[in-house]
Formats: structure tokens, sequence, C-alpha cells
């Protein structure tokens, strides 16, 4: 993973994301299109989930006839709550698109009461 | 044909639709680029950038999620599509869905290119959800050094 200074503000683009609750899991996916997965940096600091990925792309010389794609890198900032489990936290990553899983924690989880019959 | 976004209205909350419009606003304040969505919709159909240099064209198409063998790409003369399926996730029960800006369905775009193109020699790539598509021009408009011997 390769090192991203939390501290320096620079252009980023916001990717696009979609998030959805799905057995007990909160499933995050982010569209990071010319990322690679080495070039993604996930980091969590207190309640934020920082995602950065940087492009690689290797620039094109000569004009451009058209020119619509965003250029500069991604950032996105998730806040977690206290429910989320910090340490069961999965990255997927596969033709530029990010997928995080994020656990519930145990205590928060449903759980079967087992009824005692006398 | 591009398939619509998916928007959530609730029809309960009017003021929704407010506090969305004072998001987009209050983004573009920001030092980061606006969100793609609302004022910058922008996702809905494939971006594309076309780079010519001496001796090609380059496509270059963010098209993330996308498989390649859903892939379908025609060039016929100078006219280029590229159509394809972006496909989603089957909804199931109990899922909830927090927030969709991404889109998912079929799309297509044509593109015409440049007269001086070559649809014999293409060259395309998928490499984390870009396409890369390397189009030779033809000979005879390439850009040629003659070498004058001067006495």
């Amino acid at each position: 993973m390769s090192k991203h200074d939390t501290t320096k503000k620079q252009r980023c683009v916001q990717p696009l994301s979609e998030i959805r609750e799905e057995e007990h899991k909160v499933i995050i996916k982010i569209e990071m299109p010319g990322v690679s997965k080495n070039d993604l940096n996930i980091v969590i600091e207190n309640d934020l989930l920082k995602i950065y990925g940087s492009r690689k792309d290797e620039q094109i010389e000569g004009s451009y006839l058209l020119r619509e794609r965003n250029c500069g890198d991604y950032e996105k900032v998730f806040t977690i709550d206290e429910t989320i489990d910090r340490n069961s936290i999965d990255a997927l990553m596969k033709d530029g698109i990010l997928q995080i899983t994020l656990q519930y924690k145990k205590e928060v989880q449903p759980r079967r009461i087992e009824i005692k019959s006398s | 044909m591009y398939p619509a976004r998916w928007r959530k209205n609730d029809l309960l909350d009017p003021m929704g639709e407010f506090e969305r419009l004072q998001d987009e606003i209050n983004n573009l304040f920001d030092w980061n680029y606006p969100e793609n969505r609302g004022l910058f919709d922008r996702s809905i159909s494939p971006v594309v950038d076309v780079v010519e240099n001496e001796n090609e064209i380059i496509l270059v198409c963010d098209l993330p999620g996308v498989d390649k063998n859903d892939l379908d790409l025609t060039i016929t003369r100078n006219v280029m599509t590229i159509k394809g399926e972006k496909k989603g996730r089957e909804k199931s029960e109990g899922d909830t869905m927090f927030r969709k800006e991404t889109w998912s369905g079929a799309f297509q775009r044509t593109i015409s290119l440049p007269e001086s193109v070559d649809p014999e020699k293409i060259n395309a790539s998928m490499r984390d959800g870009v396409l890369t598509v390397k189009i030779a021009k033809r000979e005879e408009v390439r850009p040629r050094q003659i070498s004058v011997n001067v006495q």
C-alpha cells in the first residue's frame, strides 16, 4: 500500500459509491476506474473510514479531441459509528470497483434466544 | 439509450429534495470536486477521452465493473461504438440501500473519430476498469520526414 499524506490537501475526485446493508453486513462499493490494488490506501481514524486511490494511468501524449474523464486521485471519507467492528473490515478490488465489507460488532448482532421448556 | 439513474424519492419527506439541493450547492464550494451527481450528472453514460498524436488515435473509457466479455466494440470506417452491460446486483429480500450513485444496465456510446484512422489496425485492452483503444492512423496521413541533402 502506498503511503498517503493525510495532512496534505490535494485535488481529489469523489468517486461514486453505493452503500447497502445485507445479512447484517454493510457493503460499500466505490467506483474507482484506473486504480489498481496497489495504489489504494484505506485507513481508519477514529470514526472516519478514509479511502484514497491514486491513479497511475499513463499520461498520453497528444492533443485531446475529447476530455470527459476526471483526472486526479480519488478520495472518499465515510463516518462509521461505534456498532462497526473495526477489526473485521474486508476490502476487495476488482475491475476498478472497490468493495468494502463492514461487519457489525458481536454485541449488536441479532442473537437467537433459546426458550427453555419447563 | 442510457440507463436512468436510480433516485430515492420519499413522498413523506418533501424537504428531502431541498436538502439534496443544499448539499449539492455546498459541494460546489468544497475544495474537492463536487460529487458526480445532480448538477454534475456525468455518470449516466460512460465518459470518454480521445487523444490524437502523430501516429494514432487513443480512446480511453472509464468502465468500472464491466467485464471484458460483456463489452462489444465495433468500428465502421471512423465511427466507433462501445456497447456493453454493466451488471448490477440483483436486489434480494432484506437488503437496505442507503446510497446509490452508481448505475448498472446496458449502455452504448458512439463516437466519430477523425477520418484519418485505419480501422484495420486496432488494439484494445481493459485494465482496472479502464478501456484503452489504440487505433493507428493511415500511413498516408502520418507526417513523414524527408531528408533533403543540401549541397
